[in-house]
């Protein structure tokens, strides 16, 4: 089978180039090392030939780890023999930016033997300002076919279809191969010459995106509008996404309704209600919200307003070792740290993306709520200040939760001071792409294989963990006392590690399941102290845990040791996959672990010392 | 640094231009690494180019400039170091 590989700088409508190209069937890879996909689909009129998608570059002359690797990949690529030729896509609209990195192209796949194609892409904006552009003549310059397309319209695409099917491209001339020999230096002054005599005249586009611009990068309306569009990005996580999440857990339920009472063996019914069932929902309810962002967040990058959401944030990121595009990344991890790392994706800087790896997990994820919930209404008086304007529970919670996005902060701050880099950082450089329609199609799909990935990709890890726990909490009694299971013994065991926060060992397997998921530490503490349903109700446990003589420090260090923690399998296996780096995730569990359990032993005994 | 530069007499800093203002790509400062000065070129930012600044926005954000058809945003770490001479308004 042949391939075509696919080339281009961000921004010129690659994406939507291939979509249009290969429809609906396509595969989505990682590079070994990094985050960066590349795609590869059959062509939809020509099965035959299989596109491959790189992921946009500016250069073959790379700064990045991210660039390092998709430049050695693409080298890699024109090294294989079933690999016919190489279609470089521009954006004729702004040539100056694209030619370099054209001329390099021919140049590298030149010395591979390997044809180019030159697509000069939004052919349509030229068309729509009544701009012609002498295309004929720079393919003479370039000696390579130039072909006028429109990804948005699909004009030029049957044309580029027809020839592909003809096997008309053009074979590499003596001049593209004298091109092997040519320094870069001479390749970027060549470039800016033909960019000048070939490259459209006057505004395009300029006018109408400056005008948006004023608006959204004015320091009060651009402000605003940045805090609404932020405010819809989190009710988007938090809300629009908890009806598909009550469905999938409805249907789970429903499921579990008619399966688990057909199982005649008492063990395995047992082990598909609770391993199975319960284990498989608890990452499956996050598959709406991975979906419902990831669409958003591609809605908000393909109309080209996240970058300036960057711009708006950067000046102050900065200030702790990150980047403007940090800021959607840890926004979402205030819903839930899995997307929030997902999110991170779209973060150039192999560094920066790191530091927003370690600050997403300590952002007040949604799934410590109820653990707060449960501690402040146990700890906290409900009392008020001020003259009835402050509640002491609301302010409690206020303070936790800006408490974990504090740490986030200082963490990268200090890690991106101290830390030695053993990569090259790229600077604030951002292109500001035109605002256009998102294309919908596309974004859909996008959101649909993020979600699948979560699935495959996680969930192997997230069950083995759930069997492991169920294994634990089962034996040797069968599931019928916890206190006397392989988890209670375990937390037993555990108890000296619990004792100097003055926790005794209910709390420790509490803790210990919590590792599942943190909200998972109440439904365990109200089966410790035999109250059904804790979930839903967390009076009856809040009575219970005050009845059993905990102190109040005790509560704040139990507090501060959840705000720090990274005790979230999901989120761990997400970040491993995501980093491609197991020893990133594991550090982190460790360095947090060690962090929460240090304040908490600080804040217990601060307590004691002030006698609460 | 080359910000606080006489902006009126000769070169400054692509970092010192305000929004509408324009200028001539003089060359990049020793403090710009080269692999930088190379993206730059890249992009389109030449010695000899024309660039304009289209947006300052407040409290030192980033600002966004314009090289030909294109837009891109850059802070002070990058721009501070492009010595530009000043054009008079269009």
């Amino acid at each position: 089978m042949s391939k075509i590989v696919l080339i281009g700088s961000p921004n010129s409508g690659k994406s939507l180039l291939f979509n249009r190209l290969t429809g609906l069937h396509q595969k989505v890879a990682n590079f070994p090392g990094i985050t960066v996909d590349v795609s590869s689909g059959s062509l939809q009129s020509l099965p035959e030939i299989t596109l491959v998608d790189f992921p946009g570059t500016y250069s073959l002359q790379p700064i990045s780890g991210d660039e390092q690797v998709a430049v050695k990949f693409f080298t890699q690529a024109l090294d294989d023999p079933n690999v016919t030729q190489v279609l470089c896509l521009i954006d004729v609209t702004r040539l100056e930016k694209s030619l370099y990195f054209t001329l390099q192209v021919i140049r590298e796949s030149a010395r591979h033997g390997k044809h180019v194609t030159v697509l000069a892409n939004m052919m349509d904006v030229l068309e729509k300002h009544h701009i012609q552009v002498d295309l004929a003549g720079l393919s003479a310059q370039i000696k390579a076919p130039v072909l006028p397309v429109s990804a948005r319209t699909g004009s030029g695409i049957d044309a580029l279809l027809a020839r592909l099917k003809a096997n008309q491209l053009q074979p590499r001339s003596k001049a593209a191969a004298a091109l092997t020999d040519t320094p870069d230096e001479l390749l970027r002054g060549t470039a800016l010459q033909l960019a000048r005599r070939f490259g459209p005249k006057g505004d395009i586009l300029i006018k109408s995106q400056a005008r948006l611009d004023d608006f959204f990068l004015h320091t009060t309306l651009g402000g605003l509008a940045f805090f609404g569009i932020m405010y819809l990005l989190f009710q988007s996580i938090f809300t629009w996404a908890a009806p598909a999440m009550d469905a999938v857990e409805a249907l789970l339920g429903a499921l579990s309704n008619i399966v688990v009472p057909a199982i005649p063996n008492q063990m395995a019914r047992d082990f598909t209600a609770d391993a199975i069932f319960s284990g498989i929902g608890a990452f499956l309810v996050f598959v709406p919200q991975i979906f419902v962002l990831t669409f958003i967040i591609g809605i908000l990058e393909d109309s080209g307003y996240m970058a300036r959401a960057a711009l708006i944030c950067h000046k102050p990121l900065r200030l702790f070792g990150l980047t403007g595009k940090s800021f959607i990344p840890m926004l979402s991890g205030v819903a839930c740290a899995i997307p929030g790392i997902y999110a991170a994706r779209s973060i150039d800087s192999p560094k920066k993306r790191l530091l927003t790896y370690m600050a997403i997990p300590l952002m007040p994820c949604s799934a410590r709520l109820p653990v707060y919930t449960l501690l402040i209404a146990a700890f906290i008086p409900q009392t008020t200040a001020l003259g009835g304007l402050v509640g002491m529970q609301g302010l409690a919670m206020f303070l936790i939760y800006f408490f974990g996005m504090a740490c986030g902060l200082l963490v990268t701050g200090l890690v991106s001071r101290f830390r030695e880099d053993h990569f090259t950082d790229l600077p604030f450089v951002l292109e500001m792409p035109p605002y256009r329609m998102p294309a919908w199609q596309p974004l859909l799909r996008n959101a649909w294989n993020r979600s699948k990935h979560f699935v495959t990709k996680a969930g192997k890890i997230i069950f083995g963990v759930t069997v492991i726990i169920w294994v634990l909490g089962y034996f040797p009694n069968g599931g019928a006392d916890l206190n006397a299971s392989w988890l209670g013994h375990l937390g037993h065991v555990v108890e000296p590690i619990f004792a100097p926060l003055g926790l005794d060992w209910r709390y420790g397997v509490a803790v210990l399941t919590s590792f599942l998921a943190r909200e998972v530490f109440v439904g365990t503490l109200g089966t410790m102290f035999g109250i059904e349903g804790a979930e839903e109700n967390m009076v009856p446990l809040v009575a219970q845990i005050q009845a059993s003589g905990l102190s109040v420090g005790s509560g704040l260090a139990l507090l501060v040791f959840f705000a720090i923690a990274l005790m979230c399998v999901s989120t761990l296996a997400i970040l491993s996959r995501e980093a491609q780096s197991t020893k990133l995730a594991v550090n982190l569990f460790a360095a947090y672990g060690v962090l929460a359990y240090g304040l908490a032993i600080l804040v217990y005994n601060l307590a004691g010392l002030v006698g609460v | 640094m080359l910000e606080g530069t006489d902006v009126k007499n000769s070169s400054t800093s692509l970092w010192s231009l305000r929004a509408g203002e324009r200028c001539r790509i003089e060359s990049f400062d020793d403090k710009l690494a080269e692999r930088y000065r190379i993206r730059m070129m890249e992009l389109g930012f030449h010695p000899g180019e024309t660039v304009s600044c289209v947006q300052s926005p407040a409290l030192g954000a980033p600002k966004v400039y314009r090289v030909s058809n294109t837009m891109f945003s850059l802070d002070d770490e990058v721009a501070a170091h492009i010595v530009v001479s000043l054009l008079p308004h269009e």
